[in-house]
């Protein structure tokens, strides 16, 4: 049996315990309101005034072009990732300058904390909002309750499916079927009428980037140049340790004399899959090896010759155009969907030290 | 000869059991199998591989393998302390592996290498801490402790590091750590098992190995022993931490890369070569050595898997089904042992 | 003389005063009380849009409190449910794959029941810890939900059900809060007024007890179990009506918040204490806590830090883990073998 007395001091310490939580929070939040003052957060509800009953116009109430606006932006990644870091600084330093009042969410390509996040942003009734799709399959309830809201929206990154399209006021960022599509075209060319084994390392299963990659560059292949065939695939997860692994265990599968190329989907990746090569004696220059990013990491090897090409993708490209394109829908007229897309810049050691397309993560 | 306590504290309670000292005259051949099995199976599946599989026994495969096993093994070998303690398991090495690896890489490149194990060190030596006193002093369940440690710790650590991935000097020692290999062996699989050794020494040989058997089998009768029993706990969970520390920079020198999602995993993957290796999660006993068996035996199946061309969906399945078959039949050893 | 100190308090009139203290000393609920008062205070003065646009809050709620829910009825009986996620992603899978959404959904439910026996049947009658039994299913059902959707997203067959079902049925309240509502109405009066479900706090208080006392012990953990599956597979399935899609990926942040969300309402992992009510308040406060941070732009990383410190904050603070304290800090300063008040 319990003493009430012993009872109420544990209780009364568990309080004390929950204070010293709840100051944490208190800090927390006061800290944060002063760090990134261009992501500035709405700390009373945000005005309610400025929602057009509308559904599709964009909101062009606030017609001055030197207001701010309320935006949230769903992103599925952020400083978590390498592609993230580099895509925030540009966007939140556009948006500042545009006069865009940045709330940030990023839901870990989770797409059910996306669309609790969407549900969020609806409610806090911004002017617009900006979705980097989690899961392309999963986002029409958030594109209808933003609808009906009279929230216009705008796509950045990765385009929506196209029955969902009409949903959205415009699309900016890489076309990430495309970059599949060119990083193949690259190979059909490389590998001429020969026959070619290749193997295959793509993104992190379940990812739509990965996805749509997979699919870009495997539908060119099959169309293009059948002569190269896929003969195994694994995931490298994004990672270059478990790109190296794979590439390195498919090779023990498949039979080194087999392979006369591999495609990865991503620079971090084939860079693990070119280590894995230099550790079996097997030297990436008589391989035709693609991918794509042109990143810090890829770059290079394009310039050595090891890579045979990779496709230039911009995180700064990316990130700025998500706020221009932003604020074009908030203070323009727009009937059409605006599309924009990334040009999807081949990159050969010919180009590769082309300042236009310099790596930037 | 120790008496099994028939106090279990903190876990499922299951029947007292007072003839779990007698010993069996019969030979009991799950009983064998559960005590062996991890011997024996490893063995067979290898020996298995190296004829049915195509290349598997390459030394580049093997190598490969090595590989895979090394960083997840010298993170199970530290966390089998938390397991035989009877704390289930030490949920934050994630965060740990990769703050250990970004701090590696990313402090080698501005300043110098020492500097950055150094900082490693400290972060270890603070989560064992944290860790050890909230399970240990404040009795704590450990999933739960852990399992909020590693939310703030790769929260710091994304938010501190801004999530980037870091490059280490292509020639720098790091890199040529990584890609040393004395025949089939990476570096990093020498320091598994100097590791591994240093480990079981510290667990078979020191009265602190003892004492977090002791306590793991019966917590009552250490503490009323007069046993620092906090400081055995905070002492399993700073081993755990250290493994974590060790094992993010063998991951680090293997890409030269360093990045925060770098450790996703890492928990359960080493639960689940401790629990292949027959380390029981009620605690009290086990071995380092167990574990290092059962990270290779899982390394080689996942290494067989992939090159089988079975995806991921397979290799998980092929896990989880090794996981609940290797405690079946330790557990219906013991059942059959009763009987 | 020995009087049971909680009754010992003098005449008469304080008889009510007593048993009511009495009730609320048994209760394990006051830390998630009073967690939730000190989230909510925080919400009313830096973030009220988490009060007046309450629909996206309760949303959340039914989201982080479904699988608590479920993971409750397993928790007061002193086992654990880990693959819970992995149950959530496969019946999502598995319904997304069928025309008809209606078969589509009882197939789901009743994979999860199955799930749930099995989990049961190597904990019962093969004799595993439930950590590593489910923990194994874990992986295995993952494997196997993303071989059955080919590792990519299984879109539904009947989209406009799907997207009907994310709009507000009753008022402001979607399907998912309503069945929530119901899921929690009927767990409540399940484990205090249905023999069954109060059998279940006894096998966790003291399993041997419950067995002499008469109590099939078995098959209460069968249902236990198999109650868990049906109501992650419930989660799943509303899941992936929400999103017109199912992800062989999700349920990873379920697993996580329905058990911080548990464990924060005071339920005892040792089992035999808690209540469902308590963890309506635990996964209460973590929505409102979620959902102010986000409306109050506060970046994911140090939500999670936050939620993480709560989350530890709350652990230690377990009535249990300070009476702890003083044992443990006794041992550890003086090393003797004092009567430790938490044994």
């Amino acid at each position: 049996m319990r003493n009430p007395r012993t009872t109420t001091r544990h209780r009364s310490r568990a309080a004390i315990g929950l204070l010293a939580a709840g100051a944490l929070i208190f800090a927390a939040c006061g800290s944060d309101d002063d760090d990134a003052a261009d992501e500035a957060p709405a700390e009373e509800a945000p005005a309610e005034d400025d929602a057009p009953a509308e559904t599709d116009a964009p909101a062009d109430d606030e017609a001055a072009a030197g207001d701010s606006f309320e935006v949230f932006a769903l992103l599925p990644q952020g400083n978590d990732q390498p592609y993230g870091t580099t895509y925030l600084p540009p966007f939140e330093a556009k948006a500042a300058e545009l006069g865009l009042n940045l709330n940030i969410v990023n839901s870990g390509y989770d797409g059910e904390q996306q669309a609790s996040d969407c549900e969020v942003a609806v409610a806090a009734q911004p002017d617009l909002i900006i979705l980097w799709p989690a899961v392309g399959d999963q986002v029409r309830p958030c594109l209808e309750a933003a609808n009906d809201a009279g929230i216009p929206v705008t796509v950045t990154n990765s385009d929506l499916i196209p029955e969902d399209q009409e949903l959205s006021e415009a699309y900016s960022g890489p076309d990430t079927y495309g970059q599949g599509v060119s990083s193949a075209e690259m190979f059909c060319e490389f590998a001429g009428g020969d026959d070619v084994g290749i193997l295959m390392v793509n993104g992190a299963p379940g990812n739509s980037t990965a996805i749509d990659r997979e699919a870009g560059f495997e539908d060119t292949i099959n169309e293009q140049c059948p002569n190269v065939e896929i003969l195994q695939r694994e995931t490298g997860n994004w990672n270059k340790d478990d790109s190296q692994l794979a590439a390195s265990e498919m090779i023990t599968a498949v039979g080194a004399e087999n392979i006369g190329g591999v495609y990865a989907a991503d620079d971090t990746m084939v860079a693990g899959v070119i280590d894995a090569l230099k550790a079996r004696d097997i030297d990436p220059a008589e391989l035709i090896i693609t991918s794509i990013g042109n990143t810090f990491l890829g770059n290079p090897l394009v310039l050595s010759g090891e890579v045979d090409g990779t496709v230039f993708q911009s995180s700064s490209w990316d990130g700025e155009n998500a706020a221009v394109t932003a604020h074009e829908v908030l203070t323009g007229d727009t009937s059409e969907r605006i599309v924009k897309f990334m040009p999807s810049v081949k990159v050969t050691e010919e180009n590769a030290d082309d300042p236009s397309v310099a790596p930037e993560w | 000869m120790t008496v099994e306590s028939t106090v279990e504290v903190g876990e499922t309670p299951e029947p007292a059991d007072p003839e779990v000292g007698v010993e069996q005259q019969d030979f009991n051949a799950l009983e064998w199998v559960s005590q062996q099995g991890v011997f024996v199976f490893t063995a067979l599946l290898l020996i298995f591989a190296g004829i049915f599989i195509d290349g598997f026994a390459s030394v580049d495969n093997i190598t490969d393998v090595f590989n895979r096993a090394a960083p997840i093994g010298i993170v199970a070998v530290g966390m089998t302390f938390v397991v035989i303690s009877a704390n289930y398991l030490d949920l934050s090495v994630v965060a740990q592996v990769a703050t250990s690896a970004v701090l590696l890489i990313a402090v080698s490149n501005s300043y110098n290498m020492l500097l950055g194990m150094a900082l490693g060190l400290l972060v270890a030596i603070v989560y064992g801490i944290v860790n050890g006193v909230a399970v240990g002093v404040f009795r704590a369940n450990a999933v739960i402790v852990t399992l909020s440690t590693t939310f703030v710790g790769l929260g710091l650590l994304r938010w501190a590091s801004g999530g980037s991935i870091y490059f280490g000097d292509p020639d720098g020692v790091i890199a040529t750590f990584g890609s040393t290999e004395i025949g089939p062996f990476p570096l990093a699989m020498l320091v598994l098992i100097l590791v591994t050794l240093a480990m079981h020494f510290v667990l078979t040989n020191t009265t602190f190995g003892f004492l977090v058997k002791s306590f793991g089998s019966n917590r009552h009768a250490t503490r009323l022993a007069g046993v620092n029993t906090p400081l055995v706990v905070i002492g399993a969970f700073t081993v755990c931490a250290f493994g974590a520390m060790l094992g993010g920079w063998v991951l680090a020198a293997f890409s030269n890369t360093a990045v925060s999602s770098m450790s996703a995993g890492f928990d359960f993957e080493a639960l689940a070569a401790i629990i292949v290796g027959g380390t029981s999660v009620f605690g009290g006993k086990g071995s380092v050595l167990r574990t290092l068996l059962g990270v290779v035996f899982v390394s080689a199946l996942t290494n067989i898997m992939v090159l089988s061309g079975y995806g991921f969906g397979y290799q998980q399945m092929a896990i989880g089904a090794l996981i609940v078959l290797a405690v079946s039949v330790d557990a219906l050893a013991r059942k059959v042992g009763r009987s | 003389m020995t009087q049971t100190a909680t009754l010992d308090l003098g005449n008469g009139e304080s008889d009510l005063i007593g048993r009511i203290k009495t009730t609320f000393a048994r209760r394990t609920e006051g830390r998630a009380v009073v967690l939730l008062i000190i989230v909510s205070i925080w919400a009313l003065i830096w973030e009220s849009t988490v009060f007046t646009a309450y629909e996206v809050t309760l949303g959340r709620l039914a989201l982080i409190g479904l699988t608590a829910v479920g993971l409750t009825a397993v928790i007061l009986m002193g086992e654990l449910d880990l693959s819970i996620a992995s149950i959530l992603a496969v019946s999502g899978v598995v319904m997304a794959s069928f025309d008809n959404v209606f078969l589509g959904i009882a197939v789901s439910l009743t994979i999860g029941l199955v799930i749930g026996a099995v989990n049961a049947f190597f904990v019962v009658v093969v004799g595993i810890n439930s950590f590593i039994a489910t923990l194994g299913m874990l992986f295995f059902l993952r494997g196997m939900a993303f071989v059955i959707s080919d590792e990519e997203p299984v879109v539904m067959a009947n989209k406009d059900f799907a997207l009907d079902f994310g709009k507000p049925l009753i008022g402001e309240f979607t399907p998912r809060v309503l069945i929530f509502v119901l899921a929690f109405i009927a767990m409540h009066v399940f484990l205090t007024r249905v023999r069954v479900g109060r059998e279940f706090y006894a096998v966790g208080g003291n399993r041997e007890a419950a067995r002499d006392a008469g109590i099939p012990v078995r098959r209460r953990v069968f249902t236990g179990f198999m109650i868990s599956g049906f109501v992650a597979a419930a989660a799943g399935i509303i899941v992936t009506l929400q999103l017109t899609a199912a992800d062989p990926t999700a349920g990873g942040n379920a697993l996580l918040t329905s058990f911080a969300a548990a464990i924060v309402g005071g339920i005892l992992l040792n089992g035999g204490r808690g209540s469902v009510l308590g963890t309506l308040l635990g996964a209460a406060s973590l929505a409102i806590l979620q959902v102010g941070m986000t409306f109050n732009g506060v970046e994911s990383d140090v939500q999670n830090i936050i939620i993480g410190l709560v989350l530890f904050f709350a652990v230690i603070t377990d009535p249990n883990s300070i009476r702890a304290v003083l044992g443990s800090a006794r041992t550890f300063f003086r090393g003797r073998s004092a009567p430790d008040p938490a044994d």
